[in-house]
């Protein structure tokens, strides 16, 4: 009888056919109410599913899930999900509203061209610290030399933002794949490590409000959210430039409703939408006819919006195929050093 | 001689091992604080905003269908498996009975990818009712196993005198198996409605559009969202199923006192 009972609620849920849009994406990502509105103007439904890493969404879609429409995977998830044709071509033609994206965003995007995926929200590696414990705080990978904040500082536990962040200190590009550069690297990072108190991704952010570390590599995102409790915090993007990354949207090959994905996708990089996301969630959805919505406040922010020469020296991680090989090995021996 | 306090401090540490994560759990389900560090205050906010969070009930409704559903069938199955294990011999017993032990000991994450290859293979659209199913299939295997159990010291005699007596075979099973294996039925349906709450790993990958369960729910906020939600919620399920146990052992007591 129970079996019937969801048989029944699952037949019912597909009875009411109503123009659907099914998003697979990350929790918390999109304005609520922006959802609604876009319900209501093109009377249809979205339905939101979510996952909580691009390596799980890309098994299970490679593993021939199907049923979605628009995936919002990481940029180099995406190029990944692009080369083994599981999604369709963007059309952007068809997306009015992505002539609005920010050209200085594209420059260095992985899909240059928009071929087959529109940027959606942004965001920045960088240094954050609390203000009033390090008054002399200089934008620069430098701090992780000062030993007077020796076992109070954290650094990443991810290889390509922690060996970008040494190979940006020493002026090359993080995607790099020259063995001395990557050497220098690892010299800079085993002399760093001595004053870091750990490689951290999760914690640093509960450490920084509680004022345990006074100075962290973190994800512009996640400083933002520690910045709503403690105020002292100061997100800093080193002058030697640092990683960005951006979540794209993708249309998923055989996506039963690809036009109603376009809508939505234009929907997003409509102007005042575009902003209103942008103010909500707190990454920055590169679309520049939304940036003379923002209010001044985040117009301001360097967390969205870094100073235009830390922009020329900022690049995006790629995906380096074989040559990965090369920085798990620093990797590792930083790890092992002591 | 003297007594050794020795057992009241495993028993002191062991209970506070499995307690007070849950405890500091609801503490800071009420801590204005985001990441429950520092104690910012006592605050009811990420109750109010739990309430205004429609994805998430939606999760929860969605994992308490199929929770009770599958729960319903597997226990009906479970325990027919386990009388037809325990009262009839074949030639493929042991085929049987390493059936039944198969989802026990396979890892979820194999469950899971070979369950959506097959529901990808036959062209089924993956949903509420895909979930249902592989949770049933892994339910089974627990209610069968509590059930038997309960049968290895199960006095068949009494079934017997029944029958002697003149009851049929429908009284019997409902007038005496029934009650008697009862606890065992009950124990295993029990099992099996927490571990279909608590999957995440066969779930979320027999999972389709619209169909998102808290568990799957719960892990993707980890990135974006905001855990103190959780703690709200899980505070909240906390004094639901206490209440539910407490009403539950109430009645049960009252029935067995008289």
């Amino acid at each position: 009888m129970a079996a019937a009972l969801t048989l029944i609620v699952v037949l019912g849920a597909c009875a009411k056919e109503q123009a659907t849009v099914h998003l697979y994406t990350w929790a918390d990502y999109v304005k609520p109410e922006l959802v609604q509105k876009f319900e209501k103007e093109n009377q249809c439904k979205v339905v939101t599913d979510t996952f909580d890493s691009n390596e799980a969404m890309y098994a299970k879609l490679k593993a021939g899930a199907t049923g979605y429409d628009l995936a919002v995977p990481s940029s180099y998830m995406a190029k990944v999900m692009w080369k083994q044709g599981m999604l369709q071509p963007l059309g952007k033609d068809r997306i009015p509203n992505l002539a609005g994206v920010d050209p200085e965003y594209l420059k260095i995007a992985m899909d240059k061209h928009m071929a087959y995926s529109a940027p959606y929200m942004m965001t920045i590696t960088g240094i954050a610290y609390l203000k009033d414990r390090v008054p002399d705080f200089e934008p620069t990978w430098a701090v992780f030399e000062r030993a007077d904040l020796k076992g109070r500082m954290t650094m990443l536990n991810d290889m390509r933002e922690t060996i970008g962040a040494a190979l940006k200190f020493l002026g090359y590009s993080l995607n790099t794949t020259d063995e001395k550069e990557l050497q220098a690297a690892r010299d800079v990072l085993i002399r760093w490590k001595r004053n870091l108190a750990k490689f951290e991704n999760e914690q640093y952010k509960t450490g920084l409000a509680s004022a345990e570390f006074l100075a962290v590599h973190g994800y512009s995102g996640d400083i933002l959210q520690v910045q709503e409790e403690n105020e002292g915090v100061v997100f800093a993007v080193p002058s030697e430039g640092t990683s960005i990354a951006c979540d794209d949207l993708v249309i998923l090959k055989d996506a039963p409703n690809p036009d109603l994905a376009r809508k939505f996708i234009n929907f997003l990089h409509r102007p005042d939408v575009a902003a209103e996301n942008t103010e909500f969630i707190s990454y920055l959805c590169p679309n520049s006819h939304s940036y003379p919505l923002l209010s001044q406040e985040t117009r301001n922010n360097p967390t969205l919006f870094p100073p235009a020469e830390v922009r020329k020296r900022t690049e995006v991680i790629d995906d380096l195929g074989a040559d990965n090989a090369k920085y798990t090995k620093i990797w590792d021996e930083i790890k092992a050093s002591r | 001689m003297k007594r050794s306090h020795f057992p009241l401090i495993v028993t002191v540490v062991v209970l506070a091992f499995f307690y007070l994560p849950i405890l500091v759990l609801v503490v800071n389900s009420f801590n204005a604080s985001r990441f429950g560090g520092t104690w910012e205050g006592f605050s009811l906010r990420w109750y109010s905003r739990l309430l205004r969070e429609g994805e998430i009930w939606q999760a929860l409704e969605n994992s308490l269908l199929i929770a009770l559903s599958a729960t319903g069938l597997a226990t009906v199955l479970g325990t027919t498996a386990a009388m037809a294990l325990h009262r009839y011999r074949s030639r493929l017993q042991n085929a049987h009975y390493a059936l039944i032990f198969t989802p026990l000991v396979v890892p979820e994450v194999l469950t899971g990818i070979s369950l959506l290859l097959l529901f990808v293979a036959i062209g089924m659209d993956l949903g509420l009712f895909t979930i249902f199913i592989a949770h049933v299939t892994f339910c089974i295997s627990y209610v069968t196993m509590v059930v038997l159990g309960r049968l290895q010291d199960f006095d068949f005699a009494v079934i017997e005198a029944a029958q002697d007596l003149g009851a049929g075979w429908w009284t019997t099973t409902r007038r005496v198996l029934l009650p008697l294996l009862a606890p065992g039925i009950v124990a295993g349906a029990l099992l099996a409605f927490t571990l279909s709450m608590d999957d995440f790993v066969i779930s979320f990958f027999v999972a389709g559009p619209g169909s998102t369960t808290l568990p799957i729910r719960i892990y993707s906020m980890i990135k974006h969202g905001s855990p103190p939600l959780i703690n709200a919620l899980s505070t909240i399920l906390l004094v639901v199923t206490f209440s539910v146990l407490l009403v539950s052992q109430r009645l049960i007591g009252g029935k067995e006192k008289p």
